[in-house]
């Protein structure tokens, strides 16, 4: 598998500089933003499309098609690029986690439990993106993949807003405290994450290039 | 050994169908594969290579079954696609270095003598290549890694005639080794006249024939007469016919033609047009 993460290394240094440079910036505001999450969270839906970035890529070039010649399973065809996303995201995490130590020292407001969470809270943004969108395009290729992801998407929404008239008002488990919840959550994702590798395998190995 | 043993092979999607092919290419040997647009070409080469999978039938690889750890079957297998599906972005460098990391047997010192046989800029990208040296680098890797096959699909279209024929050369030298094969796909039917030992040709999904390229050379010719002639022939010696006002035509099996009437040779495309018309 080494090769192909070279590859997609090589392709992340042509076609994902922007994705860098945006995530620098993001990360260098939310230092002076007083604590404004959309700063700290943004990068990490942008990192989030890097595997689907170089899907793409692969598709235009039929380098998919290519990829089935040589000696690679499909398992290590899908798998290289959740380790490619998921290395992405680990050094955005750590990143964004040291940048969040700093401003919190900087301004005098260091907690441990506020670091924690925000690191819980990067984990499962991290996750979930990639989560949800990677067995839609490993299914149906890039452009079907992209209206099934909006469409997968919309219904998400549409059934959290009917969910949240529904139970919205009642409180779940007055035990669970906030960090529960984000350990709960992150949990979830991390268990989303290894579900989706597995699902995007299982679609590959059925796909017809 | 046989290189490739095809039997019974058949796929559907849509409305086409790949209709129980059954082909074998002994080892040593080159077979082109000739069809036009949509015969089933390329759908044979990603059935080989398990890219897409069969509806039934069996293929075999180097004696190796093509659904029994195919992988390791694939280190022995170079492959050049019509689009080659390098991508654009990679420089041949970069493309050595990645191969190296994919096949146990990569030879640098082949790959770097095929990238200066082909003039072939190491660190330019292959997308500001010209279709032709996009091919060449596909060929070089293709035939970098120790391959005992080789499966060509349209590998010498987009090339120029002075290259093209280096690069025919280059495949009757890879098979001069009686353990290395190719199958190559072409339209150029020229290319495969030049280098192929066997021709199978297919035509909607239908193997219309496979053979000896030189046993077809001596069982088939041409014959130009006029029309009484040609009614005067036995049937079974005549394949197919054109009748104009200036006279008429025909493919022969020159076995059953009377020595008299001269029979002209025909070439592998004047073949195979005849005989997808006999097909229609």
């Amino acid at each position: 598998m080494k090769g192909l993460l070279l590859k997609d290394l090589y392709m992340i240094k042509t076609y994902c500089r922007a994705y860098f440079l945006i995530v620098a910036v993001f990360l260098a505001v939310s230092v002076s933003s007083n604590g404004n999450i959309f700063f700290t969270f943004y990068p990490c839906m942008i990192i989030g499309m890097i595997p689907v970035t170089l899907l793409g890529y692969d598709e235009q070039s039929k380098w998919n098609e290519y990829c089935g010649a040589l000696p690679y399973s499909k398992s290590q065809i899908v798998s290289a690029k959740y380790s490619i996303g998921l290395s992405a995201q680990i050094l955005l995490i750590i990143l964004s986690s040291a940048v969040q130590a700093v401003r919190m020292a900087i301004t005098d407001t260091f907690s441990a439990v506020d670091l924690l969470q925000i690191i819980e809270m990067l984990i499962s943004l991290s996750l979930i993106t990639s989560s949800i969108s990677l067995p839609f395009m490993f299914r149906f290729g890039i452009e079907k993949g992209r209206i099934a992801y909006y469409v997968m998407i919309g219904i998400a929404c549409a059934g959290s807003f009917i969910a949240a008239n529904a139970f919205g008002k009642k409180e779940i488990n007055p035990q669970l405290s906030f960090n529960s919840v984000l350990v709960i959550i992150c949990l979830a994702a991390v268990a989303l994450y290894a579900l989706s590798w597995f699902l995007s395998i299982k679609f590959y190995e059925k796909r017809e290039r | 050994m046989n290189a490739l043993e095809i039997m019974n092979l058949t796929k559907s999607f849509g409305d086409f169908k790949l209709d129980g092919l059954n082909l074998t290419l002994p080892s040593g040997c080159i077979m082109g594969l000739i069809g036009e647009n949509g015969a089933g070409k390329s759908t044979t080469i990603k059935l080989i290579l398990d890219i897409i999978h069969k509806d039934s039938g069996k293929i075999t690889i180097l004696g190796r079954d093509n659904e029994e750890d195919i992988r390791l079957t694939k280190e022995d297998v170079g492959v050049v696609f019509d689009e080659v599906g390098i991508p654009g972005a990679l420089t041949p460098v970069q493309v050595g270095k990645i191969m190296k990391n994919t096949y146990k047997n990569w030879d640098e010192n082949e790959y770097s003598s095929l990238l200066k046989k082909f003039s072939l800029p190491e660190s330019k990208r292959f997308k500001d290549f010209s279709r032709g040296m996009k091919m060449k680098l596909g060929i070089a890797v293709a035939m970098s890694h120790g391959s005992k096959l080789l499966l060509l699909d349209e590998a010498t279209s987009g090339l120029d005639p002075v290259v093209r024929d280096e690069v025919v050369e280059m495949f009757s030298e890879f098979t001069r080794d009686e353990s290395h094969s190719i199958l190559i796909s072409s339209h150029i039917v020229s290319d495969l006249e030049k280098l192929c030992d066997y021709v199978a040709f297919l035509h909607k999904g239908r193997l219309l024939l496979c053979e000896e390229k030189d046993l077809l050379l001596s069982e088939y010719g041409i014959i130009h007469c006029t029309e009484e002639q040609l009614r005067s022939l036995p049937s079974e010696a005549v394949k197919h016919k054109k009748i104009s006002p200036y006279g008429a035509e025909a493919l022969v099996m020159r076995s059953s033609v009377p020595s008299d009437i001269r029979i002209s040779p025909i070439s592998i495309e004047e073949l195979f047009v005849y005989m997808v018309k006999e097909a229609k």
